[in-house]
């Protein structure tokens, strides 16, 4: 039974293709099925933080408009052959996405055997993001810790309880998952950033994960590593703990707090 | 009791009628989609027209009302309904006045007829930002809450055991004795019966708290509900 997963946050820049990248690689290192889809038709940028940037020959445009195979366009991680990408195209504009053709390439990923489709959203509420979220099973909802970004967060998740397929058919509603990115404890403490405690309060829906703000998660897409694979990374040992819970593990949350720095690491500058 | 809208048209202009139903049901489809209506006019037009532009807007025309629309409404098989004189206006929000101590009230008010509505709605989910609920000619209980660029609208009461951060409209159609009764008042904008008021004018000990909204001799007071 394949699962369709939308990653979402209305926002722009808050985390929705990195969150997409780790997790799709997280799901695949567990041995899933997985395909990822960046949506953001005009503005690709899964391909690059999924470093397969050079090896994008057909996207999920050519594809729903029958100009390639899905298998052509599908292209195969190089660490983990379970897991798939579909760049977006780069050149075309939004109109060329329609109902019918993403409804295609979701079931014929479904009769592929697929465990997982992530679907990664474009920012807006504008067709991209509508139809990544139209077919979806579940969600993650991406969001930092600041007001504008959980007031869009709040109108999307108005929208995943509205206007998606499963409301149409008076199905289970999508489950909704928080994924509150870029947290720093300390800025928290300072007053500079909303606390877990008021994201969870103001948008009401369980926390799936923190990821801590960190120069990892920028290096790791300039590099085209999904921060995932860095395990001595903090950011890429919450995006572990995320999947880890996705999957029903339980594992507390860890970088929430600030860290008291120990004697040596005051005395080496850490 | 069926709540009625009543439409007068103050120009033949049908285009501009049609023009401003639209702009109408866009800002508040739940309320426009499937509202009574009876048609009132102050200037000759064509009934047909008229109609027409009304019914495309979403509403149900129940009749007309008014000399200059009496001739054509025959032809068109709708009934002719007599002026609203004002004094029709049912107690609603009967059960509210009981339950409040009124000792001021004059005599002369006749005792209001026992629960002319029936209807209530619950919603059990959070309102989200761009969400829009709309109880006609209802009470409207949310047992969450109402997030910041929601709007939650009812003919009756509103009663939300939540938060309280976007907006909410007590007495949609006009009844002046609705209220609004939140766990955690820290609205965007209250209204009732078409008085409002907006957050910057709603700083006060009650922010945050629970409170009640109601209409005081046509101004809106916010009193503490613990």
């Amino acid at each position: 039974m394949t699962k369709i997963v939308v990653v979402t946050s209305g926002k722009g820049g808050v985390g929705k293709t990195t969150t997409s990248a780790s997790f799709a690689t997280g799901l695949a290192q567990r041995g899933k099925k997985v395909a990822v889809i960046d949506f953001d038709v005009g503005l690709r940028n899964l391909d690059l933080i999924m470093g397969c940037e050079r090896r994008v020959v057909f996207d999920f445009v050519n594809v729903i408009q029958g100009e390639a195979s899905l298998r052509q366009a599908l292209i195969k991680d190089k660490t983990f052959p379970n897991l798939h990408i579909l760049a977006a195209s780069q050149t075309r504009d939004k109109e060329a996405l329609t109902p019918e053709g993403v409804e295609k390439v979701l079931n014929d990923l479904r009769s592929e055997g697929f465990d997982y489709v992530v679907c990664d959203s474009p920012a807006g509420i504008e067709r991209g993001a509508h139809l990544a979220m139209y077919f979806a099973d579940e969600a993650l909802v991406v969001t930092n810790p600041e007001v504008s970004s959980v007031r869009d967060s709040d109108r999307v998740l108005g929208l995943l309880a509205s206007k998606t397929r499963r409301v149409e058919r008076n199905e289970a509603r999508i489950k909704e998952h928080l994924v509150l990115t870029r947290y720093n404890p300390a800025r928290v403490l300072k007053g500079e950033m909303l606390s877990l405690e008021d994201v969870t309060e103001i948008l009401a829906i369980p926390v799936l994960g923190v990821i801590p703000e960190s120069t990892a998660v920028l290096n790791s897409s300039n590099a085209g590593t999904p921060v995932i694979t860095l395990p001595d990374a903090d950011a890429g040992q919450a995006y572990d703990d995320l999947v880890s819970r996705f999957l029903g593990e339980d594992r507390p949350l860890r970088f929430t707090t600030v860290e008291k720095k120990g004697l040596f690491s005051k005395w080496l500058g850490g | 009791m069926l709540p009625v809208t009543r439409i007068n048209a103050t120009t033949d202009d049908l285009a501009a009628i049609q023009a401003q139903l639209e702009s109408m049901a866009r800002q508040m489809p739940a309320m426009v989609q499937g509202m009574t209506a009876v048609l009132e006019t102050s200037v000759p037009v064509s009934l047909a027209g008229y109609l027409s532009a009304v019914r495309s807007s979403g509403m149900k025309v129940v009749g007309v009302s008014g000399a200059l629309l009496e001739a054509d409404a025959a032809g068109l098989g709708l009934p002719v309904l007599p002026a609203d004189t004002g004094a029709a206006k049912p107690a609603r929000g009967a059960a509210q006045t009981a339950s409040v101590p009124q000792s001021a009230a004059p005599e002369t008010v006749p005792a209001p007829a026992p629960a002319a509505r029936t209807s209530s709605r619950l919603i059990a989910d959070p309102i989200r930002g761009g969400q829009q609920i709309y109880a006609r000619g209802a009470d409207l209980t949310i047992t969450h809450q109402v997030g910041a660029g929601a709007e939650v609208v009812a003919d009756g009461n509103i009663h939300i055991y939540g938060r309280l951060a976007g907006r909410a409209i007590a007495g949609a159609d006009g009844d002046t004795q609705a209220r609004i009764f939140c766990r955690r008042f820290e609205p965007e904008l209250v209204a009732i019966a078409g008085v409002y008021a907006v957050a910057e004018q709603l700083h006060g000990e009650w922010l945050g708290k629970p409170a009640q909204v109601f209409l005081q001799d046509g101004t809106l007071k916010v009193e503490r509900l613990d």
